[in-house]
């Protein structure tokens, strides 16, 4: 029997409207909830940004004004998504104490329908990372095994959601930051069409592939506030023009005849109990109506090279701002400015940022630029033609989010290309530029959640959250049980 | 084959100190790195025209006098900013 999945935003709007909870006494729990929190999902928090918020709204309901559904939800940005006067860190020690003067586009629109900004969300540092510990306070924990990591590298965000201590949140995705924690804490994450969502604001780390993604309980919860989110922004380059979704007025359409490819390299050294799952989530297709066909894709096996080489050799140009001089952390010591700036960057980066600093400017450097950024550059052609191919015979493609379910914390690995490998599935949707969404599809014998990945043609979010949102309201996966926030929601 | 010297020579490019023990593991790391990477090379005549995810366009906008940003809010997060200007010492 089909349950009610109504997302956690409908809900909460409804109770605000009806007044069961004024907006300012529900900012104030999560507050709390958050301070009694030992997932070390956030960063910081920010309580007078957020009561401030609330009382506009809770002062808008009182006087019988219409309230959008948004409005007056508690929710949390990634902490490498510029909020005006409120710390940024990035999750390293080189931006500690930095406040943007500027807000990025993805919290103005936000901030102007008073959303209630709880805090900031641990990260991997600059986004480098599968599992959030490179942050510089420690990685974020799975609410679903405390032992466990959250994922990276929006780790802090998944954490939140799944742990009730943020109604949504937004992350950025460069090679799965999205999808994997999202696939780790039992959550929906989705990363859209390069060029939906403006990347203004959004400290860079590899500017062709990343994008900012929604991360919430439901497939409604993400796809309301994609639709919010997308549009064109003229402070973004790269900004699609001419761009409006409406991902929620097709949510409910139904599955027949939608042709579902699953390329069979995906399906390669994947954990046993997830590759089990997926092929149940196909069944569960298969059910509803839609057709499965089994295809190659070899062209993915060149997509974790091509990914470091392009994603590093991006980093290492764009992490060259960092320098001590205009914010951030600065050397104390130093007898001249080459010096201040070496030894800034030396104190400030993590080690994981450094490798890829080295292996970004070692691709770009003369003598092996060819070998290595062109040919990568070249190969990112190849792909992005192989997925084309794909598309023009299936509406979506079905694989698993991540190769394993979440890992136990400080697991230590014997090179960092081992720890690379754990983005094998998502890192080929950003090389492509195309849509996919990770959506929890079962547990494995640990009770950890698994996620799958719908990859979408671009553009095409509509059809790939139609499809996940089917999937779960036929399932029974998606982590909604009741919030316990002493309300009744 | 990467070098040790190499490996010295683009972390003084990158702007940063290495210990010699940092040193020893960054050259261990990138020999393992770069082969890794180096998977790259198996495929002869890769594809040459596509290269971006999004379809190339120029992105052109009228050319609109819009304010700056105050120059006090822009030295807010740096210490020792003096008269409007960011401070730096003189190179010896």
């Amino acid at each position: 029997m089909p349950k009610d999945n109504k997302g956690v935003i409908r809900r909460i709007h409804k109770l605000l409207l009806n007044k069961d909870v004024s907006c300012q006494e529900l900012t104030k729990r999560y507050l709390e909830k958050i301070n009694e929190s030992n997932l070390n999902a956030y960063i910081n928090t920010c309580e007078e940004v957020a009561l401030e918020s609330a009382a506009k709204v809770d002062k808008k309901i009182s006087s019988g004004d219409e309230i959008s559904l948004l409005e007056g939800i508690p929710m949390t940005l990634k902490d490498n998504i510029s909020t005006s006067g409120i710390e940024t860190t990035c999750g390293s020690k080189i931006l500690k104490n930095y406040k943007p003067i500027y807000n990025a586009t993805v919290w103005n629109d936000l901030k102007k329908v008073n959303s209630i900004l709880l805090g900031k969300t641990n990260m991997d540092e600059f986004a480098m990372g599968s599992s959030c510990e490179t942050s510089f306070i420690g990685g974020a924990k799975n609410p679903h095994d405390l032992g466990y990591v959250a994922g990276g590298s929006s780790g802090g965000v998944a954490s939140a959601v799944a742990g009730n201590i943020a109604a949504y949140g937004l992350g950025s995705d460069t090679g799965g930051s999205v999808r994997q924690p999202s696939s780790f804490c039992g959550v929906v994450g989705l990363k859209p069409t390069y060029g939906a969502v403006s990347r203004y604001g959004l400290i860079a780390y590899a500017s062709s592939l990343d994008q900012i993604g929604s991360i919430g309980k439901t497939v409604e919860d993400v796809s309301i506030v994609f639709d919010f989110i997308s549009h064109y922004d003229d402070k973004d380059s790269t900004s699609h023009p001419g761009i409006k979704f409406d991902t929620q007025g097709n949510l409910k359409k139904d599955l027949k005849d939608l042709k579902i490819g699953v390329p069979n390299q995906y399906y390669e050294g994947i954990d046993k109990d997830v590759k089990e799952n997926i092929i149940s989530a196909l069944k569960v297709y298969e059910s509803m109506g839609a057709k499965i066909e089994y295809f190659d894709l070899p062209e993915i096996k060149y997509a974790l090279p091509v990914y470091y080489i392009l994603a590093c050799a991006e980093a290492s140009s764009n992490l060259a701002r960092f320098d001590g001089v205009r914010y951030g952390y600065k050397a104390s010591h130093y007898k001249n400015i080459n010096e201040m700036i070496c030894k800034t960057r030396s104190e400030g980066f993590g080690k994981e940022v450094k490798r890829r600093i080295l292996l970004g400017n070692y691709v770009l450097s003369s003598g092996y630029y060819d070998a290595y950024y062109k040919k990568a550059q070249n190969l990112r052609g190849l792909i992005i033609k192989a997925f084309d191919e794909a598309f023009s015979r299936f509406d979506v493609l079905l694989t698993p989010t991540s190769p394993v379910t979440a890992f136990p914390e400080n697991k230590s690995y014997n090179s960092p290309e081992e720890i690379y490998l754990a983005d094998i599935c998502t890192v080929p949707v950003n090389i492509a530029g195309v849509p996919a969404i990770s959506v929890p599809c079962g547990f494995d014998s640990n009770k950890l959640p698994i996620g799958m990945q719908i990859i979408g043609k671009k553009f095409h979010e509509s059809k790939i959250l139609n499809a996940a949102h089917q999937f779960e309201v036929f399932t029974n996966y998606s982590y909604n049980k009741d919030l316990d926030m002493g309300v009744n929601l | 084959m990467v070098t040790k010297e190499e490996v010295l020579n683009i972390a003084k490019l990158s702007k940063l100190y290495l210990t010699s023990e940092e040193l020893e593991d960054a050259f261990n790391e990138m020999k393992g790195i770069v082969k890794f990477v180096n998977q790259v090379n198996e495929m002869q005549n890769p594809d040459e025209e596509i290269n971006h995810a999004n379809e190339l366009f120029n992105a052109f906008r009228e050319d609109e006098i819009v304010p700056s940003f105050p120059r006090e809010k822009i030295l807010e997060n740096v210490e020792g900013g003096k008269e409007g200007f960011f401070y730096l010492e003189k190179s010896q």
